[in-house]
């Protein structure tokens, strides 16, 4: 896609001083981002750390972002430099393992801190996510066409509303109307799923 | 799910900032609609986990752990300074910014050439003692004429001129210069400043350690 960067305002926020504008951009790329660390580190413990790193130096760099690039491209270099940082200094310091975590798990008889990340590869988590691709494979099939085109043509083909209007033969405001709509179809279904019993909320 | 007309409006301007495609003068109003409203937030991570999962199932992921990372992100991020780029002027001032930018860049940019010439004449005068006189004259004569050319700020040329004294022959270092030199360390230790000193010291501190 060679429109203009969907993260430009969002991007302008932050430099004017908006943290939530970051947090964000954070809630949008993290999944990519800990898949991306997951193909180069292989301790899947590390991940999320990594991927915290990641988004830290991201802040902190983000004022000499120039917007050369689109903002995902600069961060995932972010990223594949904060992964072979933190897989050199494994190197170096070889007792951060996932022997050396896990038995330190172990001899802790509390439950894990409320707000670390829960391991990515607990059977629960694998579940959870198969439902949640499963749910939304669903719900997008029970969407009415229009709706479904829209949201298609926004997430998966990458089109701006303009193009997706000229595509459907209809006014900017629609495809706009219609992406939310498709949006709000398909969240109903997986609320169920993306409610939380332990009452953290986003 | 329509709670009310005005609560969709709203909903609906953060699904177009989703996309990028909201007007500029909109988006801090949805940023902090975001910031205050636990609904919007839970429908911001719901619709991009939704794109995620259309383009690739194994982006799906367990909500509790991006939840949990987010709350981990949120407290780290809340310990660092807030970013501030004044360059990237606010939206609203975004037509004018451009030639505003122009105009201070330039300034600074000339601001920057003058201070240089400055430094540069002022170095020179310190590296040649032995010739000091005339070279700290010529210096003394070359200062005001930079500072013509940086024309609007008649502050540098205050600040900047007594770079050196010459007393004599006899060089003598002013305390702003030291200052200077205190904080950057890889001309501290040479005593005599009369020799291009920083590579010659290297070579030393190099021998020694072997």
């Amino acid at each position: 896609m060679n429109a203009p960067d969907a993260d430009a305002p969002l991007v302008e926020r932050v430099k004017q001083g908006d943290v939530k504008a970051f947090e964000m951009l954070v809630v949008k790329y993290q999944r990519r981002i800990e898949r991306l660390i997951g193909r180069m580190v292989r301790d899947v413990d590390l991940v999320p750390d990594i991927a915290q790193e990641t988004f830290i130096r991201a802040y902190r760099a983000l004022p000499q972002f120039r917007g050369d690039s689109a903002f995902y491209t600069w961060l995932y270099r972010i990223a594949v430099n904060t992964a072979k940082k933190s897989l050199m200094e494994l190197k170096r310091d070889p007792l951060v393992t996932e022997s050396a975590r896990a038995s330190r798990d172990e001899d802790d008889d509390n439950p894990r801190v409320e707000n670390e990340p829960s391991d990515a590869a607990t059977p629960d988590a694998v579940l959870a996510s198969k439902q949640i691709a499963s749910a939304v494979n669903f719900a997008v099939e029970a969407l009415s066409e229009d709706l479904r085109q829209a949201i298609t043509l926004r997430e998966i083909e990458g089109l701006s509303y303009e193009e997706i209007a000229e595509l459907m033969n209809c006014p900017i405001g629609t495809v706009r109307s219609r992406i939310f709509r498709a949006r709000e179809a398909i969240a109903a279904r997986l609320r169920p799923l993306l409610d939380t019993r332990d009452g953290d909320r986003w | 799910m329509a709670i009310d007309g005005f609560d969709d409006a709203a909903r609906e301007r953060l699904s177009a900032l989703a996309d990028g495609q909201l007007d500029s003068a909109a988006v801090a109003a949805s940023c902090a609609a975001f910031h205050r409203d636990p609904q919007l937030r839970a429908d911001w991570h719901a619709w991009h986990l939704i794109g995620d999962v259309l383009r690739s199932e194994d982006l799906a992921s367990d909500p509790r752990h991006d939840r949990a990372f987010g709350a981990q992100l949120r407290s780290r991020l809340s310990a660092e300074p807030v970013v501030l780029a004044p360059a990237a002027s606010t939206s609203d001032l975004s037509a004018r910014a451009p030639s505003e930018r122009g105009r201070r860049g330039r300034w600074t940019a000339a601001g920057a050439v003058a201070a240089g010439v400055v430094m540069v004449v002022g170095t020179f005068a310190l590296v040649r003692p032995d010739a000091s006189p005339p070279a700290a004259r010529i210096a003394r004569a070359e200062i005001p004429a930079a500072t013509v050319v940086s024309a609007p700020g008649p502050a540098p040329a205050a600040d900047v001129q007594p770079v050196a004294i010459v007393a004599g022959s006899q060089l003598i270092r002013d305390a702003q210069l030291e200052r200077y030199l205190e904080a950057h360390k890889q001309f501290a230790g040479t005593s005599a400043l009369g020799v291009p000193s920083a590579f010659l010291r290297s070579a030393t501190v190099d021998s020694a350690a072997r």
